[in-house]
C-alpha cells in the first residue's frame, strides 16, 4: 500500500465542498435568563466559516483543541447538526438544503466513525445482529445467505474471527469494538468517512492495528477520510492534508507533512512544539522552549481570534491592525498548496 | 550524592499482587501479580504500561486506595522515611481464602476492619508524607469549597502551620509555585471557576501543600489538550528540579514519562517487564525487552512509519488478567522469540534478569548462559 502521496492532483472536482460553515449554538444560563430571551442568551459560535474541499481517495486531518469545532464539523457533513449558514455540497449537490428524507440516499455514501466505542454500539444487541440490520440496509433485497455472505466478507475485512458475532459488545475489547464499528460502516459501501478520534479510546499497541486497518481500507475501497483527532502526529501520518482549526475557524490549510514541519500560522507552531516528545528533545539538544502565549478564554471581540494568545502579536508589539475587527484574516494563500489565515505569517 | 546511594530506597514494594474477584466470571482479575518496585531518594520513577497493566493499581494498593470488595491485596510495601514502616502490615489478617483443589474459590473479607488497619498504616504517611495528583482534577477538587480554602485545608493539616491565616499565605504562596496567574483572584474561585489546566495545577499546589515526601502523579496529563499538557509537563519538570521531591510518574503516554522520569518501569498483564534508566529504556536501538521495543515503534509517529505505509503494530490484544497463561504473559505478541528460547518462554516466566548494573528485564532472551 503507498504512503499518502503529498500532492493530490486536483483535476476532478472535489467530493465534498464546505462553504462557510457556520454552526451558532445558542445557551440560556438559568430560568431567569430564559424566561427574557435578549438578556440571558448566548451565542457560542462553534464553526464558524469553515470551508475546504475534500477529493476522493484523499485524507484530510481536522486538528485542534478540544472545542474548537471540530467535532461539529463533522457531524454537520453527515447533517447531525442542522448548519446556521453556509454550504455543504457533495458531489455538486447541496446538502444543507436537503431535507433528513432527500439527504436519506446519500447515508449511504457519507458515513461516521464515532470516538466513543462503547457509545456507537447497542449493548444488548449480538454482534451478530448488528451487523445484519448494517447489511440489510446496504444491500436491500439481499436474501439470507446473502447477507450472512456479507457478514462474513465484513468480518474478514477488519481481521475478525467469526466466533465474535455471538457476543455482545461488552464482551469485546476496545480494539474489537471499534473493528465493528468499522465493519458496520463498511457494510452500506461508503465513499467519505468522518472518523471522529478512532484511536482515542485504545490502547498504544491496538492503535497502531486500527490505523494500519484503516489505511488498508482506504486503498481497497477508494475512500475519503475526514479524519479528526487531537493527536498531531498520528494526524501528521494519516492525512494527505491538514485543516488547522481554532475556535471555530480553520487558520491554517497544507499538505500534512509540510504544515507540520514548516507552521506558517503562530497557532499551528506553538500546537506543533507543544508535542511533549518533541520538547524533550529539543531541550535535549540545547534549544529554546518555544514561547508560550498567554492564556485568554475570553474571546476576543474583533480581528484575529488568536492574537490574545499569540506570540508574534505580543512580539511586534500589539500592532493595531491583529485586533481590528474590519481586518479579520482571511485564509491567503502562500503556494504550495498551503492557505493561512494570518496578518504576519512565520 | 553518595550519601544518598546509600540510603535505602524511600518506597519498596516486594511482591505486591492486587487480585479482584469478578463475580460474573466466578475467577481472579490478576491486577497486579506480583510487583517489585523500588523508589530511591530524589528521584522520578515513570511506570509506563497499557491500560490494565496494573500500572495504578500498584500505586492505589500501596496507598491503601483500592477498596473495592472483594479483592486480595498481598506482599509488603514499606515506607523509609526515619524509620521503615510496613504500609500493608496486618491486612491479611482480616480475609479469609477458600481454596479447592489449589485455587482460590471464595474470598471472605471483613471490610470494615480491613479499612481500619489499612487507615492505621497509613496514618501521617498517605496525603502527608506521600501525596497524589491523579487524571481527573475536577472529581479530586470538593466542588463547593473555593480552590484556596482547600489548599489552606492540607496546610493545616499536614504542616505545623496551625493558624488561618498563615495557613492562607501559605496556600496563596503554593498557587503562585504551581504558575496559577493571579493567585490572589484564584483563592477564591470554586472549581467549576477554573479551566481543566488550571484545576491540575490548583490539584498539584494542594499535594504540594502538604509538604510531601514523594509525589505520586497518575496520568497527571492525560485528557488535556497538547498545549496545556506541555505547560503540566514543564511545571512538574520545573518543580521536580526546584523542589527536590521524589516523583512516582504514571503514564501511558511515554512522551511524558521520557520528559521527566530517571527510571523507568514497563508493566504489561500486572508484572514489571522492565526496569532502567530512562534513557537506556527508551532508547529504540539499544537491547531491550521486546514488549517495550514493539510499544516505542509501534506508537504512530511519522518517523515510525515503515516503507509499506504500514506502522509496525503489536499483532493480537492486550493480555486479558483472568486466564494467564503458562510462560511469558507477553509470549503471544511477542515478535522476537525463537526457537531456541521458545520452550522456556511456553512453559516457564522468566524473572527480572540483570542487564548491567541498573537494568533488569524478564524476557528469557536475556538470561544468563
Amino acid at each position: 500500500m503507498p504512503e499518502p502521496k503529498q500532492e493530490v492532483p486536483i483535476l476532478e472536482a472535489p467530493l465534498l465542498e464546505v462553504r462557510d460553515l457556520r454552526k451558532h449554538f445558542a445557551t440560556r444560563r438559568g430560568l431567569l435568563s430564559a424566561l427574557s430571551r435578549e438578556a440571558g442568551s448566548q451565542v457560542i459560535p462553534a464553526i464558524d466559516g469553515v470551508s475546504f474541499d475534500l477529493h476522493e481517495n484523499e485524507t484530510l486531518g481536522l486538528v485542534g483543541e478540544s472545542g474548537c469545532g471540530k467535532t461539529t464539523t463533522g457531524k454537520a457533513i453527515l447533517k447531525l447538526h442542522n448548519v446556521t449558514s453556509g454550504t455543504i455540497r457533495y458531489r455538486g449537490a447541496d446538502i444543507t438544503s436537503q431535507t433528513q428524507a432527500q439527504f436519506r440516499p446519500l447515508r449511504r455514501d457519507i458515513q461516521m466513525i464515532f470516538q466513543d466505542l462503547d457509545a456507537a454500539l447497542n449493548p444488548k444487541v449480538r454482534i451478530q445482529d448488528i451487523l445484519n440490520e448494517a447489511v440489510r440496509i446496504g444491500e436491500p433485497g439481499a436474501d439470507k445467505e446473502a447477507v450472512q455472505r456479507r457478514i462474513y466478507e465484513l468480518l474478514d475485512l477488519v481481521n475478525l474471527k467469526k466466533n465474535k458475532l455471538a457476543n455482545f459488545p461488552s464482551e469485546l475489547s476496545g480494539g474489537e469494538k471499534r473493528r465493528i464499528g468499522i465493519a458496520r460502516v463498511l457494510a452500506v459501501r461508503p465513499k467519505l468517512i468522518v472518523a471522529d478520534e478512532p484511536t482515542s479510546a485504545l490502547d498504544v499497541s491496538i492503535q497502531a492495528q486500527v490505523i494500519n486497518l484503516m489505511r488498508d481500507l482506504q486503498a481497497q475501497f477508494g475512500l475519503s477520510y475526514l479524519f479528526i483527532s487531537h493527536d498531531l502526529q498520528l494526524v501528521e501520518l494519516m492525512s494527505h492534508r491538514v485543516a488547522v482549526m481554532y475556535l471555530g475557524q480553520i487558520v491554517e490549510m497544507g499538505p500534512a507533512k509540510e504544515v507540520a514541519k514548516h507552521p506558517k500560522h503562530p497557532y499551528t507552531s506553538i500546537l506543533w512544539a507543544s508535542i511533549v516528545e518533541k520538547r524533550s528533545k529539543e531541550i535535549e539538544d540545547g534549544g529554546a522552549a518555544p514561547a508560550w502565549g498567554v492564556f485568554d478564554f475570553e474571546r476576543p471581540r474583533g480581528g484575529c481570534r488568536f492574537a490574545p494568545r499569540c506570540p508574534v502579536y505580543a512580539a511586534r508589539g500589539k500592532p493595531a491592525i491583529c485586533t481590528d475587527s474590519a481586518s479579520a484574516p482571511t485564509l491567503q494563500p502562500t503556494g504550495e498548496g498551503r492557505v493561512v489565515a494570518c496578518h504576519f505569517p512565520l | 550524592m553518595s550519601e544518598q546511594m546509600n540510603k535505602p530506597p524511600l518506597l519498596r514494594i516486594e511482591d505486591l499482587r492486587t487480585y479482584f474477584y469478578s463475580r460474573v466470571k466466578r475467577a481472579f482479575v490478576r491486577s497486579v501479580d506480583g510487583v517489585d518496585l523500588e523508589v530511591m531518594h530524589g528521584e522520578t520513577l515513570g511506570i509506563v504500561g497499557e491500560s490494565g497493566s496494573g500500572k495504578s493499581v500498584t500505586m492505589l494498593s500501596a496507598m491503601g486506595l483500592v477498596t473495592t470488595t472483594p479483592g486480595v491485596i498481598t506482599g509488603k510495601v514499606t515506607f523509609h522515611d526515619e524509620s521503615p514502616k510496613d504500609l500493608l502490615e496486618g491486612l491479611d489478617a482480616n480475609v479469609k481464602l477458600e481454596r479447592r483443589e489449589g485455587r482460590i474459590m471464595r474470598v471472605a473479607k471483613d471490610n470494615q476492619l480491613w479499612q481500619k488497619q489499612a487507615d492505621r498504616n497509613l496514618k501521617g504517611v498517605r496525603g502527608g508524607k506521600i501525596s497524589m495528583i491523579f487524571q481527573n482534577p475536577r472529581a479530586a477538587l470538593n466542588p463547593f469549597e473555593t480552590v484556596g480554602k482547600q489548599i489552606a485545608e492540607a496546610v493545616r493539616l499536614h504542616t505545623n502551620i496551625k493558624g488561618a491565616a498563615e495557613a492562607k499565605e501559605k496556600a496563596m504562596y503554593w498557587l503562585e509555585q504551581v504558575r496559577i496567574d493571579s493567585p490572589r483572584m484564584r483563592y477564591g474561585n470554586h472549581p467549576y471557576g477554573l479551566s481543566g489546566g488550571m484545576s491540575q495545577r490548583a490539584m498539584i499546589a494542594m499535594a504540594l501543600a502538604a509538604e510531601p515526601k514523594m509525589l505520586i502523579a497518575d496520568e497527571p496529563t492525560t485528557g488535556l489538550d497538547a498545549t496545556i499538557q506541555a505547560r503540566i509537563v514543564d511545571l512538574l519538570d520545573d518543580l521536580k528540579a526546584r523542589l527536590g521531591m521524589t516523583m512516582v510518574l504514571i503514564s501511558h503516554d511515554i512522551g511524558v514519562i521520557s520528559r521527566l522520569s530517571d527510571r523507568i518501569a514497563v508493566m504489561y498483564g500486572g508484572r514489571v517487564m522492565e526496569t532502567g534508566p530512562a534513557a537506556e529504556v527508551l532508547d529504540e536501538h539499544a537491547e531491550g525487552h521486546p514488549y517495550t521495543r514493539a510499544l516505542l515503534s509501534s506508537t504512530p509517529r511519522p518517523e515510525n512509519v515503515l516503507a509499506s505505509g504500514h506502522l509496525p503494530a503489536i499483532e493480537g490484544e492486550v493480555l486479558d488478567t483472568i486466564n494467564v497463561p503458562p510462560g511469558c504473559r507477553f509470549k503471544a505478541r511477542c515478535q522476537r522469540i525463537n526457537d531456541t528460547v521458545r520452550p522456556h518462554c511456553e512453559s516457564q516466566e522468566p524473572e527480572l534478569f540483570e542487564l548491567g548494573s541498573d537494568r533488569r528485564i524478564r524476557c528469557w532472551l536475556y538470561a544468563p548462559k
